[in-house]
């Protein structure tokens, strides 16, 4: 069944339909009590083998809490800006500090941390505020991966600093230090900098610590890193200088992800000033982000990606990434597609405008499948405190897959569809510039003519819209699409980034 | 204004709606995350924004594509060039009538925080930007009344003060954009490092059971954890170095001063002026540092 129509006139009526909040029909919400007088910012959250959850607070605390008792209890203090933690088998805890990565152990076991192991504390730091340290992230060979911050032009370098300093761009060592004014001086240092090692680089560091390594370059503000299902790094960045709208990286070892500040830090760079490498250049270097989180559409300030885990979400879309957001109130799901071996996406809204609100920063799976979700804001938007959202079973409707075609999209759901409401999709799709710039407008928005939506079976939709432009960012927007049984899709828009077109037969 | 004007009517030229810019929907998309109604977050509040553009539109747009750092304590607004005259427009139109009658809130006055449970813990190792220091400093309060600055980039003492540890505020409500403040002066000071400026790697710190630490490091091939124990009954600390291997050569210490007026002692090895000296083969020496 082919159904030809004009898209002007679905453009009209998709624009008017709003995507209804049902998700409390599907999921429970919970708000976990706070340890008494305790910054709640979410750092980092995981779930420790016996069951209790470790998490690490804005202002250095490690604490754990007891799902059953509902007690919290500290096990380590003092920690600087933790933005992550990985809980080992044993009991100990892996945190990401602004300094250095960590292993709190408790050897004597009396539930107190008492020896802090440095794992490495192989890279620079400036003492600029905007040098934070994401992750771990654990793989499955074992080591841990971490991504550093480049440092913002909102500030100087401290007088001393950790790490050798380069001397590649406009400014040298004295006028990039406090004391100066530095309000004249800022708009030569690039908007963001990597005057230290590493800096906008992700390292692997060796579980024992005996060894740390670069990874992969190019990152701006990397707060997300988590492996899907395959075992694939992601990292989620956020919109700035380099960075049109959020992107969502598929990271690809010794790989350029698209910010230059990182450059000077590469094996053999030739001393230029990565500001001055004409943009085509970086292009053609740059590993395109296998998704984007459109600015204000979807998401402004993409957090941690996590597996869906059995039994926390329907089966269709179980093993699929979650990701958080701070700053919009949802998650982000993402569908994932590969043509010609390259891993683009489909990035998907999933319990927004839900009781779960926004800040959401951090994601970890308790045992019963509950998703936790912890909170903070760091003086930007956001919240705190941690949330816990358990699925109660019943199906929904979502959109569970998309696959690029050579002339359109195949769209999988997690039910059967009706097929009287599929003059209501709606294809756009646009680019963004890529370049030194702070965020981008979207360049070339067009719509796309839909000639032909097909179930060719009661889940499985093939849209026929011609060729797909690489490069540019396709909004399937199925929100007027009904089910058979009359109900609206629970995350109806999809921004598919089309890194690569499948051939065209 | 022309340049810009030019550049909004490039960017939109191929637009899909010839509808006029939801000011709501653009501030929501662009600005909300720094800006609240009635509160400075990162940036100032829609109150605040009302009173200083209310009938000037112009400047507003001008400010927005051309932002420059204007409040020491806040970050510069990055560019809005790409959102265009027309939306830019739209976004004070929308903020001068959310702001209409609202007044700002009285920020929240000091820490919240100031008096949690985990920061009033004694002792307290606490990793934090501390003033003349490194950035990977270690701020440590012993007891009610020593603390100091251990510095984890060159694995070293820098300072020590007594009466009250640190305040932190500044540094955990800029996200470290800001240094934490000792609560009193400064008694005493390692300008340069003690066991001589080698290059070196810190390994961690251990805990005793009753929270004391000793840090861990390597300064060249030399393996050394040092010890921090509260004096009973004076105000002070003893400080315990240990070395994995005898010293093959004798140790120099140069202290800030000689050690009556500095407030040392070691028990081990031998004085002359400011400069004590190991032998070869020490594995172990304590300093005492008193304030009286």
């Amino acid at each position: 069944m082919i159904r030809p129509f004009a898209a002007a006139v679905v453009f009209l009526t998709g624009s008017l339909v709003a995507a209804p909040s049902l998700w409390e029909e599907y999921f429970e919400f919970e708000k976990i009590p706070m340890p008494q007088g305790v910054d709640p910012q979410i750092g980092g959250l995981d779930f420790l083998t016996d069951g209790r959850l470790a998490a690490v607070f804005h202002r250095g605390e490690a604490m754990i809490f007891d799902p059953k008792s509902k007690e919290w209890s500290l096990f380590g203090n003092g920690l600087q800006e933790p933005l992550g933690v990985v809980a080992e088998e044993d009991g100990s805890l892996v945190v990401m500090q602004r300094a250095e990565l960590t292993r709190l152990r408790d050897v004597d076991g009396d539930g107190r941390a008492d020896r802090y192991e440095t794992l490495s504390a192989d890279f620079g730091l400036t003492g600029n505020y905007h040098e934070f340290a994401f992750g771990p992230a654990r793989g499955v060979d074992g080591h841990y991966y971490i991504a550093l911050n480049v440092a913002s032009n909102g500030a100087s370098m401290r007088r001393e600093i950790r790490g050798e300093f380069s001397e590649i761009g406009q400014l040298n060592r004295e006028q990039m230090t406090e004391g100066q004014d530095w309000g004249k001086s800022a708009g030569k240092a690039g908007r963001m900098y990597s005057r230290v090692p590493w800096r906008g680089w992700v390292l692997r560091v060796a579980s024992d610590g005996s060894k740390t390594e670069p990874w992969a370059s190019g990152f701006r503000s990397p707060d997300g890193i988590g492996f899907d299902a395959k075992g694939r790094l992601l990292i989620t960045d956020n919109q700035g200088d380099w960075r049109p709208t959020s992107p969502l990286y598929s990271v690809k070892q010794g790989g350029f992800h698209g910010h230059p500040a990182s450059l000077v830090w590469e094996a053999g760079w030739d001393g230029r000033d990565p500001l001055r490498v004409p943009v085509t250049e970086l292009a053609k270097r740059h590993h395109l982000p296998a998704g984007f989180f459109p600015q204000g559409e979807l998401a402004n300030s993409p957090t941690q990606p996590i597996v869906a885990a059995e039994g926390s979400v329907p089966e269709s879309i179980v093993g699929q990434t979650l990701i958080g957001e701070m700053n919009q109130p949802t998650l982000v799901r993402v569908l994932d597609d590969e043509v010609g071996g390259v891993h683009q996406t489909g990035l998907v809204h999933f319990l927004d405008r839900s009781p779960l609100g926004n800040g959401n920063h951090r994601l970890a799976y308790g045992p019963d499948g509950s998703l936790y979700v912890g909170k903070t804001a760091l003086s930007w938007a956001g919240n705190n405190g941690i949330t816990r959202v358990k699925w109660k079973g019943k199906a929904m409707p979502l959109v569970a897959s998309i696959q690029a075609l050579s002339n359109g999209f195949e769209i999988g759901f997690s039910e059967p569809m009706d097929g009287a409401s599929l003059g209501g999709v709606v294809i756009k799709r646009h680019t963004y510039h890529y370049h030194a710039g702070y965020g981008s407008p979207k360049v070339g928005e067009e719509a796309v003519k839909v000639n032909g939506a097909e179930l060719r079976e009661p889940t499985r939709l093939v849209l026929d819209c011609g060729p797909l432009k690489e490069g540019f960012l396709h909004l399937v927007d199925l929100s007027a699409v009904r089910t058979v049984g009359g109900k609206g899709l629970l995350g109806g828009k999809v921004w598919y980034h089309v890194v690569k077109a499948p051939v065209v037969k | 204004m022309k340049f810009s004007t030019a550049l909004f009517f490039l960017v939109n030229f191929g637009r899909l709606s010839a509808q006029a810019p939801d000011g709501a929907l653009l501030f929501n998309q662009n600005c909300a995350a720094c800006h609240q109604l009635d509160q400075m977050i990162v940036g100032p509040s829609l109150v605040e924004m009302r009173a200083l553009y209310q009938d000037k539109p112009a400047d507003f747009v001008k400010w927005a594509i051309a932002p420059q750092k204007k409040r020491p304590n806040a970050i510069e607004m990055p560019s809005m060039a790409h959102l265009g005259e027309p939306a830019l427009l739209a976004i004070h139109g929308y903020i001068m009538k959310a702001a209409e009658g609202a007044k700002e809130k009285k920020a929240a006055a000091g820490d919240r925080f100031a008096g949690s449970p985990t920061q009033a813990v004694r002792p307290l190792v606490m990793r934090i930007f501390m003033p003349d220091a490194g950035p990977a400093s270690i701020a440590v309060a012993l007891d009610s009344r020593v603390s100091f600055c251990w510095d984890a980039g060159p694995c070293r003492l820098r300072y020590v003060w007594t009466g009250g540890f640190v305040d932190g505020y500044a540094y955990w409500r800029g996200n470290g954009h800001g240094l934490a403040k000792p609560l009193a002066p400064v008694r005493y000071t390692e300008a340069s490092p003690l066991l001589g400026d080698v290059a070196a790697r810190f390994r961690g710190y251990n805990l005793d059971p009753k929270g004391f630490p000793t840090f861990r490091y390597q300064l060249g091939a030399l393996e050394v954890s040092e010890s921090y124990l509260p004096l009973e009954k004076e105000t002070g600390f003893t400080r315990k170095f240990t070395f994995a291997v005898p010293v093959t050569d004798a140790l120099a210490l140069t202290f800030p001063d000689v050690p009556e007026k500095a407030g040392v002692r070691s028990d081990a090895g031998s004085w002359s002026g400011k400069v004590l000296t190991l032998p070869a083969g020490t594995t172990s020496f304590t300093l005492t540092h008193v304030f009286p």
